[in-house]
C-alpha cells in the first residue's frame, strides 16, 4: 500500500475499483499520515458541538470542515474548535453538499434534526464517506431501509450515536440475559417518565437572519418559521421527530434488541395523547404493546408495577421464567431465587468491551469491519419505534408482516411507513 | 307593517316562547315524559319517579341524584321545576358521578327557606361558589323556568327569562379546577319526606354539535379547552373539515396547530380498514373540495398528503 495515499481516497477508490488516481495526504500531528482520519461535522447544535469535542480529543483525527444552516451555530463551533485545536484550519459551510464534494474528507458526523439524518447519511455514503450519525437512525421506516441498501452498495462504515451502548453495564446485561440464568425471557417492559411538552403557543415570525429556514426544513413540509419548531425543541413535532418516545427509544430499546434479538413482530398497539398546552404534536404520553415471536414488549410513560421500578425515570425490566432483571443506563438489579443481586459471578465475561463509542467507530473506519451500533443492527432496533408511532397516530392496533415489512390489511398504515420529501429532497 | 318588521316580531315571539318547542332550534328533549330511559340512578332511587309527565321526587329523605347517561361539555340546558312549600333541589353541572361535588357544581333550586338563605345559596346561585346578582322569584307551588348556559368557562344562569348569575370559571377561585364536561344531575328533594319537587320540559342544545361553535375553541390557550375542542371536532368529522382548513391556513400558530391535529385524526379514523365506506367517502370529498379551493400552497400540499393516507 502506498503510504502517501490518504486512507479515505484509497478505500473509496479500491472499493470503486479505480486505483489510478492518488492524492497526497497532508502531514500533521502525531499520527502517521495514513492513520489520520479526516472528519467533517454536520449539524452543530448542542449535540453537534459534543461531536466536535469528542472527535477533537483523538490524535488521529483531523477536523477539516464544520457545517450548519445556522451561521450562529457555525461560528460558535468554530470558536470552540479554535480553543480545542488552535492550529485547526477547518473550513465552515452552510450547505453539507459542499462538504461531501471534498475528496479529502473520510468521515462525516451528523447531528442534525431527525428529518435530515437519512438523506445526509446516504449522500455521504454515495460520496464515499463513513458516517457517525446521531440517533434516531431515521425519521420513518422506509428511510432506514434505504439507508441500509445504500450502505451495502457503497460498503461504508456507519455507527449510530447510541453511546450508552458502549458502557460496561449494557455489555454485562447482555451477558447475563444471554446466559439463560433468568430462564426464558418472555416479557420486557420499557419506560420513560418524561412527557413531551406542548411548548405553548408562540407566534410565527420571520426566521432569524443567520438561519436558512428552507434548508433547515429540507425534506420536511414547508411551514412558516416558529422558534418552537426549530433548534432543540423540533423533536416535539411529528414533522421532524417523535418526541420523548423517539428520543429515548434508541437508548433503552437498544439493550433489548442487543440481548434478545427479538424477531417476528406480529402486532403493535399504541395508546396516547398529544400535549394540549401548545403547538407541538408529538405524543405527550404514549404506551405501546408489541408482540414478537415469543416475546411481549411494552413501552409506557409511567413506571410499570414491577419490583424496583418505582422512582426510576428510564429503565428496562426483563421478565424471565426463573428471574427478572431491571436495568438503567448504568445500574442493574437481578431478582433470582428470592435474592436481589447486582451480578452473577458464574456468568463469564464473553463480549469484548468497547474502547468508547466514537473510538469504536474510528477503529472500524480503519479496520473496515462494522462497529457495535452498526446500521444493520440499529435498523432492526429502530423499526418498532416508527411502527409504534404509526399505531399512535392512526389510533388503532396494527398487524405486521415482518417478513415483508408491511402492515397486514391496512394501506393507510403502509402509507405512513414513508414520507415523500419536499423537492429537491425526494429521495429515500 | 313592513315585511322586515313582521320578521322581527316573529323572531321576538320565537325567542320568548320558551314553552314552544318548535321555536327552539337545535334543542333535544332529555326526558320523554314516560320513563327514565337515558337517565341513571346512583344509589337508591329514594322516591324519584315519573308521574303525570314529570320527574317527581318526594316521600323520602332523598337527596339522591339522577344522572344523564351521556356527558356534555358546552350546552344550553332548559327545564321547568316546581317545589312544594319548603322543598330543596338543584341541577348538577359537568359532574363525574363518583366525585360529583369535586368535579362539578350545583345550580341551586330552593324554596324561600327558614332560615332565610343568602344570595350565595338561593335559587339560581352556583351553590356556595357564585352568588346571584339578581335574585329570582322563589315562590313555591308554581312552575319556574331555568336556563343554564355552559359556554366553555363562561357559565350563565337565567330564571324565568332573567339572567341572575354569571361566572367566568377562571376568575372564581373555587371553580377554577372544575371539569369542563360531565354529566347533568337532578337532585332529589332533600328537605324532609313531606316535601316534593317536579321537573318537566328538560331539553338541551349541545353546542359541541355546532361546527361554528366548536371551531372557536381552537383559539383558546387553555389545554383543557384545546383537548375538548379536539374531541368535539373529531366527532363532527367531515362537516367541520372546511373550517379546520381555514384555521390551518391562518398565520396564527394557535388555531392552526390545534386544527391540524384534529384534521389529521379525522382522516386517520376514516382511513381505518373497518371504517364505513360512506364515512371515508365524505371525508375524502371534504378534503378534495378544500384542496381544490384553498389559496394556500402549504395547505394544498398537506391536504394532498392526507388524501394519500385515504388512498384517494
Amino acid at each position: 500500500m502506498d503510504r502517501k495515499v490518504s486512507r479515505r481516497s484509497f478505500l473509496h477508490q479500491a472499493s470503486a475499483g479505480a486505483l489510478g488516481l492518488t492524492l497526497l495526504s497532508r502531514s500533521r500531528g502525531a499520527a502517521a499520515p495514513s492513520d489520520r482520519i479526516t472528519v467533517a461535522h454536520i449539524g452543530l447544535g448542542g449535540m453537534g458541538r459534543n461531536h466536535l469535542s469528542w472527535f477533537a480529543a483523538f490524535p488521529d483525527v483531523e477536523i477539516a470542515a464544520l457545517c450548519d444552516v445556522d451561521r450562529e451555530h457555525l461560528e460558535q463551533a468554530q470558536t470552540e474548535l479554535k480553543k480545542l485545536r488552535p492550529e485547526s484550519r477547518a473550513q465552515g459551510y452552510a450547505d453539507f453538499r459542499k462538504v461531501l464534494e471534498r475528496q479529502d474528507i473520510d468521515v462525516v458526523t451528523c447531528a442534525t434534526p431527525d428529518h435530515w439524518h437519512s438523506r445526509i447519511a446516504m449522500l455521504a455514503f454515495e460520496a464515499g464517506k463513513d458516517v457517525y450519525g446521531e440517533k434516531p437512525l431515521s425519521y420513518c421506516a422506509a428511510e432506514g431501509r434505504a439507508m441500509l441498501e445504500s450502505q451495502r452498495r457503497t460498503k461504508r462504515i456507519f455507527q449510530l450515536g447510541t453511546q450508552i451502548h458502549a458502557g460496561d453495564n449494557y455489555h454485562r446485561v447482555v451477558e447475563l440475559l444471554r446466559s439463560g440464568a433468568l430462564g426464558e425471557i418472555h416479557t420486557v417492559r420499557l419506560w420513560m417518565t418524561s412527557r413531551s411538552p406542548g411548548l405553548g403557543f408562540p407566534a410565527n415570525r420571520n426566521p432569524p437572519e443567520a438561519l436558512d429556514w428552507d434548508m433547515w426544513l429540507g425534506p420536511a413540509p414547508m411551514v412558516p418559521y416558529n422558534p418552537a419548531r426549530c433548534h432543540f425543541s423540533y423533536r416535539y413535532f411529528l414533522d421532524y421527530s417523535g418526541g420523548v418516545f423517539q428520543d429515548f427509544w434508541c437508548h433503552i430499546a437498544d439493550i433489548v434488541f442487543w440481548a434478545l434479538e427479538p424477531r417476528g413482530l406480529k402486532s403493535i398497539e399504541a395508546r396516547g395523547e398529544p400535549p394540549w398546552d401548545g403547538i407541538a404534536d408529538a405524543p405527550g404520553w404514549i404506551e405501546v404493546d408489541y408482540e414478537f415471536e415469543g416475546l411481549k414488549l411494552h413501552w409506557t410513560t409511567v413506571p410499570p408495577a414491577v419490583p424496583g421500578a418505582e422512582g426510576k425515570n428510564l429503565a428496562a425490566f426483563f421478565e424471565g421464567t426463573e428471574g427478572t432483571l431491571l436495568c438503567t443506563y448504568d445500574t442493574r438489579e437481578i431478582r433470582l431465587g428470592g435474592q436481589v443481586l447486582q451480578d452473577l459471578d458464574h456468568v463469564p465475561k464473553s463480549i469484548p468491551r468497547s474502547p468508547g463509542h466514537q473510538r469504536n467507530f474510528l477503529d472500524s473506519v480503519k479496520s473496515r469491519s462494522q462497529p457495535e451500533s452498526n446500521l444493520e443492527y440499529v435498523r432492526q432496533m429502530t423499526l418498532p419505534l416508527h411502527l409504534g408511532l404509526i399505531s399512535y397516530r392512526l389510533r388503532r392496533k396494527l398487524a405486521w408482516d415482518s417478513a415483508n415489512e408491511r402492515f397486514i390489511g391496512d394501506p393507510a398504515a403502509d402509507y405512513l411507513l414513508s414520507r415523500p420529501g419536499r423537492s429537491p429532497w425526494n429521495i429515500g | 307593517m313592513s315585511k322586515s318588521l313582521v320578521c322581527f316580531s316573529l323572531a321576538l315571539t320565537l325567542l320568548f316562547a320558551s314553552n314552544g318547542k318548535a321555536a327552539e332550534k337545535g334543542f333535544v328533549s332529555l326526558f320523554n315524559g314516560k320513563d327514565l330511559s337515558s337517565w341513571q340512578f346512583r344509589g337508591q332511587p329514594a322516591g324519584l319517579r315519573v308521574e303525570e309527565g314529570c320527574i317527581y321526587s318526594g316521600g323520602a329523605d332523598g337527596g339522591d341524584l339522577l344522572w344523564t347517561e351521556k356527558e356534555y361539555g358546552n350546552y344550553i340546558l332548559r327545564l321547568e321545576w316546581m317545589l312544594s312549600g319548603v322543598g330543596n333541589s338543584g341541577v348538577l353541572i359537568r359532574c363525574t358521578p363518583d366525585s360529583a361535588w369535586d368535579s362539578g357544581f350545583e345550580v341551586q333550586l330552593l324554596a324561600p327557606w327558614t332560615p332565610w338563605r343568602d344570595d350565595l345559596h338561593c335559587t339560581g346561585s352556583i351553590y356556595g361558589y357564585v352568588a346571584v346578582t339578581n335574585r329570582p322569584d322563589e315562590t313555591t307551588g308554581r312552575w319556574h323556568q331555568l336556563e343554564v348556559v355552559c359556554d366553555r368557562k363562561q357559565i350563565i344562569i337565567a330564571v324565568n327569562g332573567e339572567t341572575c348569575t354569571w361566572a367566568d370559571m377562571d376568575r372564581v377561585e373555587s371553580l377554577r379546577g372544575k371539569h369542563l364536561r360531565g354529566r347533568i344531575g337532578l337532585q332529589g328533594n332533600h328537605s324532609d319526606p313531606q316535601q316534593w319537587l317536579k321537573f318537566r320540559n328538560l331539553r338541551l342544545r349541545d353546542l359541541d354539535l355546532d361546527p361554528d361553535y366548536v371551531i372557536r375553541g381552537f383559539r383558546d390557550t387553555d389545554p383543557r379547552i384545546q383537548r375538548d375542542t379536539h374531541g368535539a371536532a373529531v366527532k363532527l368529522g367531515d362537516t367541520i373539515v372546511p373550517r379546520l382548513c381555514s384555521l390551518i391556513a391562518e398565520e396564527d400558530s394557535l388555531p392552526s396547530a390545534g386544527a391540524r391535529k384534529a384534521l389529521f385524526e379525522i382522516a386517520a379514523l376514516a382511513s381505518a380498514p373497518d371504517a364505513p365506506k360512506a364515512l371515508r367517502d365524505k371525508v375524502v370529498q371534504a378534503l378534495k373540495d378544500q384542496a381544490g379551493s384553498s389559496g394556500s400552497e402549504t395547505l394544498r400540499t398537506y391536504l394532498g398528503w392526507l388524501l394519500g393516507l385515504l388512498g384517494a
